[in-house]
């Protein structure tokens, strides 16, 4: 309903107040909160000062912990304690058959839905549900730290995330009651927490080597414009086989034998400590008691070196693929990112500066640096810097199409299409008084729908019955600014809009959501309905407001008595409603004003454009 | 926010005259500015309807930069907005020496995939097929501006013909590096 309020460029119709926001790096091994405090992005620690959150969940009958408490009971308690479950959103039960051993829960698969829960003491849980008490705790986090409610936050999301697993994470983050402005490629993040983007244009590599995954993308920075070419990598390398990698020369220089599961953990935990001593270190001691068996030992960094050298040669090979994939050489990238934990390890920057010839970014945390890139981003959308110019425009990961005659895929809108972007295709029936026809979206690049994966098949319904070949369907395509796509359809000769039914393929459907969306309100602390109701009423004044002002200054000129009377009594029964009625209620009243006065609304618009536009050329009008 | 006027050519939108030879860095700058006003992440806080709004906009730029930024889709656009019905892909053409020219780009094309030294045949192939283009662009906008749009329909696909096979040479230059 801003339409209404028409305001002159550079004038601003509400005073400027700061508002709250966060960047949050939902990540496979640990997540982290940050937000722009004066003026500078600082992750928040949580009360003992640890910034980190391991993404670990234990679900038991009588609460549910996040982070570190979880995951001490990672050992004791292995099956209710959920870890790594990024893995998982978006993903169905035919999926986990890939990752194998990476997960070891207990798999249950409710009736009608496609969508896999785990068992846990505590109740089944989606991948989606798990996610959103990370999401939750980090909130809570930040709302502690900076004492006050957020107005929205930023989640980021592997650049390589496909609309089903985009889908999952905003669904957490409406689940945990977050108001998410935006998702925003890791990548990207990374290169605006370096204020990339003030650069001259030219290209990025972002290497991000974490405790389990490794990814790496290219860059195209144009214009202020962050497009992403290509990304590659290897979900299941990183720090962690460094830490398996020195364990079993451990084994080997100590000669154990008989290693049960207590004696291989501290193995690892040894070797992990080794390898962080050894990033500042020449050399670092290590030392192994358990029961009768015990060894100590030194190794240095060039032994260190030895060892783990291949593990890097795997990313570099994932670099040179990445950069073919995005068509550019290695010369023409002008600045490479370093990010995750394992890029502190001196080698990998000794070997990331000799393959890209030049020496990588690594001044900010490694591990923080995506986190504190979502907060900047945060920051601007919540409207706190009116004057910065940056802007992340987005291009669709994986192409997007519908399946044809022959279980083919026909591209509607391919990879790298700028978004938002929205596409139309007009389809006619093929029978006589057809009312419905469905259309199967998936995505991905190759030819056969049974290599691309499957995201939804809409049901259209209701166009009026016609000949065989009269109607014309108009199916328009919407992918929005975070890569999600919705499908809208019109029987175009008689207008009729068509009713959809989504049924999508991987994900939680609507219903699904809103089963989840109460229980977790009956179960919150915050009043999740009150909060809502507060958001509708104000929004419900800001309309009435809107309309007194537009009909005060230009009703009686574009609209009759009988309209005006219209717009006034739905105004009024609005007004009734908002100390009494509930947020859905008003939510109604609102919709139904709104489409009342939209020929009016129009009517303004094309007065005030005229106005503006007036003997002008675009470039002089202040767009 | 304000919607601009959707009833406008993308030359319009962007401020530009309706002609094939753009000055592509004034679209480019256009557009960071068009975005800059009507990309969803400019309206955050705005109610339901105008966030809709803006992505729809927002699609509305994209598409018309989409279009103007690439030779074969301005081409096809400028005749569409100068009242000429635009067949639809599948018509080919009649042009047989035009034919006989593509069938032996197409062949040359692919036999640089078995070829000792395929890259280097690749970037000969790559540099007749960019002069192509030229020539074709050329072709077009002499028709064009008499306003033989016919003419000028006939250039901008075989412009389009020469652009496909473009396309299948680059890819097959990833696959011959990636050996």
């Amino acid at each position: 309903m801003a339409l209404l309020q028409i305001v002159e460029p550079g004038e601003s119709s509400v005073p400027h107040e700061h508002r709250y926001s966060a960047g949050i790096d939902l990540g496979t091994t640990n997540s982290l909160v940050a937000t722009v405090r004066s003026g500078e992005a600082v992750c928040l620690p949580d009360e003992d000062g640890r910034s980190l959150l391991p993404s670990v969940v234990n679900f038991s009958d009588t609460q549910t912990l996040v982070g570190y408490a979880a995951q001490a009971l990672q050992t004791s308690d292995p099956l209710n304690s959920i870890a790594s479950i990024k893995r998982l959103m978006g993903r169905a039960r035919q999926d986990l058959v890939q990752l194998g051993d990476v997960v070891p829960y207990e798999f249950v698969v409710n009736e009608g839905s496609n969508v896999p829960r785990m068992r846990t003491r505590g109740g089944d849980f989606t991948a989606v549900e798990i996610s959103a008490e990370i999401l939750k705790t980090l909130a809570h986090r930040a709302t502690q730290s900076i004492g006050g409610d957020l107005d929205g936050v930023v989640i980021t999301v592997p650049a390589y995330f496909d609309d089903a697993q985009r889908q999952a994470t905003r669904d957490a983050a409406t689940l945990a009651g977050l108001n998410l402005f935006r998702l925003l490629n890791e990548p990207t993040a990374a290169a605006v927490a370096y204020g990339l983007e003030q650069d001259n244009d030219g290209l990025i590599a972002i290497y991000d080597l974490g405790g389990g995954t490794f990814d790496i993308s290219i860059l195209r920075l144009n214009q202020g414009v962050f497009e992403v070419l290509a990304t590659g990598g290897d979900s299941s390398l990183g720090g962690d086989d460094m830490d398996h990698t020195l364990g079993e020369w451990i084994i080997t220089q100590a000669e154990f034998d008989d290693i049960d599961n207590k004696l291989a953990r501290q193995i690892l935990l040894a070797a992990r400590q080794a390898k962080e001593r050894l990033t500042s270190a020449e050399s670092a001691e290590i030392l192994i008691e358990y029961a009768q068996q015990q060894w100590s030992g030194v190794i240095d960094r060039q032994q260190f070196d030895e060892l783990i050298q291949s593990l890097i040669g795997k990313t570099l090979t994932a670099c040179r693929r990445a950069l073919r994939d995005a068509g550019v050489s290695k010369q023409d990238v002008r600045q490479v990112v370093m990010v995750g934990g394992s890029t502190r390890v001196p080698l990998v920057q000794s070997m990331i500066a000799e393959f890209f010839e030049r020496e990588p970014m690594c001044e900010l945390d490694p591990d923080k640096v995506v986190a504190l890139g979502a907060a900047i981003q945060a920051d601007i959308l919540a409207g706190n810097k009116p004057d910065s110019d940056m802007l992340l425009l987005d291009v669709l990961p994986l192409s997007l199409g519908i399946e044809t005659m022959g279980g083919l895929s026909e591209k509607i809108i391919n990879r790298n299409t700028a978004i938002p972007v929205a596409r139309g295709q007009d389809f006619t029936t093929f029978k006589d008084g057809q009312t419905a026809m469905s259309i199967h979206v998936v995505q991905g690049e190759r030819e056969l729908v049974a290599d691309c994966r499957s995201l939804a098949r809409f049901e259209l319904r209701g166009f009026p019955p016609m000949t065989a070949g009269a109607a014309r369907i108009r199916v328009t395509y919407q992918v929005d600014a975070d890569g999600l796509m919705s499908v809208t359809a019109v029987e175009t000769t008689s207008g009729v809009t068509a009713d959809i039914v989504v049924k999508p393929s991987y994900g939680l459907t609507d219903s699904e959501i809103e089963t989840m969306l109460r229980a977790s309100m009956e179960h919150a602390r915050e009043d999740v309905e009150l909060r809502m109701l507060k958001e509708q009423q104000v929004e419900a004044k800001r309309v009435i407001e809107a309309i007194d002002t537009a009909l005060a200054q230009d009703g009686e000129a574009l609209l009759s008595k009988a309209e005006i009377a219209r717009i006034n009594q739905h105004r009024d029964q609005l007004e009734a409603a908002i100390e009494a009625g509930s947020a859905a209620e008003l939510k109604q009243l609102i919709k139904a004003i709104e489409s009342v006065s939209e020929a009016y609304v129009a009517k303004r618009m094309n007065a005030s454009v005229k106005t503006a536009l007036a003997g002008k050329k675009i470039d002089e009008v202040d767009v | 926010m304000q919607s601009p006027d959707l009833s406008q050519t993308y030359f319009e939108l962007f401020g530009l005259n309706p002609v094939f030879d753009l000055d592509c860095s004034r679209l480019h700058a256009q557009q960071q500015r068009l975005q800059a006003t009507y990309h969803p992440d400019r309206h955050v806080n705005a109610s339901e309807r105008d966030k809709r709004v803006s992505v729809q906009v927002a699609s509305w730029v994209n598409q018309a930069y989409e279009t103007l930024q690439d030779p074969v889709k301005r081409s096809r656009y400028l005749l569409e907005i100068n009242g000429v019905n635009i067949p639809d892909d599948s018509t080919t053409t009649s042009d047989t020496e035009f034919l006989m020219e593509q069938i032996e780009l197409r062949e040359q094309v692919e036999s640089c995939r078995h070829a000792e030294d395929g890259l280097q045949q690749s970037d000969q192939i790559e540099a007749r097929l960019t002069q192509r283009a030229n020539e074709l662009a050329a072709e077009f906008v002499s028709h064009f501006e008499i306003s033989e749009f016919d003419k000028a329909m006939t250039s901008s696909r075989k412009m389009q013909f020469v652009q496909r096979i473009q396309q299948q040479l680059c890819e097959l230059q990833f696959e011959l590096e990636g050996l």
